[in-house]
């Protein structure tokens, strides 16, 4: 019953300060929605508009990562329950601001996903944004997954942390998260 | 001569407000840009840039007016081939200049104007939105 569920619920968000959780599969419109209503309590509660900016900026990025994600996987067997399992939150924690958000990925993706992020994690911020240009410059305009967590790694305030749970079935949860 | 049309797309949460006056001569983008697939967004413009550049006369003064405060990492790579291509044409001795405004409260917003700055000879002038 989920109504004698709701203040375990509750208590889960409380207890990670989560401010903002949606689960299912996104669209555009609902990543502009979230993206918009997140933007404008954060200015009700007037932090410093600089950190916003990246709270709204790697939202939609993960986000949009996410939804590119399933979008490209969507004729698949597992594209549908992928697309499903789709989970962000926005919260605040002893490190600060978070954004971490999570998602059902075939094991082969996983591998370069997790290859991509360990080679960014070694960085320092000049060196990104060196590697950010580059890539920029090179990137087909039409998939621009790489770019997006760069510039990610560039806001967070430090490194981006990922988590994988094998499911099994080819499948893996993985999870990320960027502090601002 | 056929005549380039002007240039009008109002803007959205996800994608800006467009203005291409051939006219005057002054291209503005203005608003966040976001939009699901920013490629197809931005395509008809750059077309529409390469014949405009192709025709310009070298004594018109072309103006490009920015304001952006947030582009996503896809925009931000059509902004660039959007900049390259005017500096391009000045490197070809046409007058095109870019105006960037920005929110002063924002760092980033300057930030990201100075970076498109860094790789281009054009003319760039960052100001912030209150000098106006």
């Amino acid at each position: 019953m989920i109504d004698k569920q709701l203040l375990n619920v509750q208590k889960l968000l409380q207890d990670h300060g989560i401010l903002i959780c949606f689960s299912g599969r996104l669209s555009q419109q609902l990543i502009e929605e979230y993206g918009e209503a997140v933007k404008s309590y954060l200015e009700s509660e007037n932090r410093p508009k600089n950190e916003i900016f990246h709270i709204f900026s790697i939202f939609i990025e993960m986000t949009q990562n996410i939804k590119n994600y399933c979008t490209r996987i969507s004729g698949s067997a597992l594209g549908d329950q992928i697309a499903q399992s789709s989970i962000v939150t926005i919260g605040k924690d002893g490190q600060g601001s978070y954004i971490c958000a999570g998602n059902l990925i075939e094991e082969e993706d996983l591998r370069e996903l997790t290859g991509r992020i360990d080679a960014l994690v070694r960085l320092n911020k000049d060196e990104l944004k060196a590697f950010y240009k580059d890539q920029l410059k090179k990137n087909d305009p039409q998939n621009g997954a790489g770019v997006g967590l760069i510039d990610m790694a560039r806001k967070a305030t430090s490194p981006l942390a990922y988590s994988v749970t094998k499911l099994g079935n080819n499948l893996s949860f993985f999870t990320l998260k960027a502090v601002v | 001569m056929v005549s380039i049309r002007h240039v009008y797309i109002e803007g959205t949460r996800s994608t800006p407000e467009v203005d291409f006056d051939p006219e005057l001569h002054v291209l503005s983008i203005r608003g966040q840009s976001y939009p699901e697939n920013a490629f197809a967004f931005y395509e008809p413009l750059l077309k529409w840039l390469d014949e405009y550049l192709a025709d310009l006369n070298a004594e018109s003064t072309v103006e490009i007016e920015l304001q952006l405060p947030y582009i996503n990492t896809t925009s931000t790579k059509c902004f660039l081939m959007m900049l390259e291509k005017l500096d391009e044409a000045f490197k070809q001795g046409k007058q095109v200049g870019v105006r960037w405004l920005y929110d002063e409260d924002n760092e980033s917003e300057l930030e990201c104007a100075e970076e498109f700055k860094e790789d281009l000879l054009l003319p760039f002038r960052i100001l912030p939105k209150t000098a106006e």
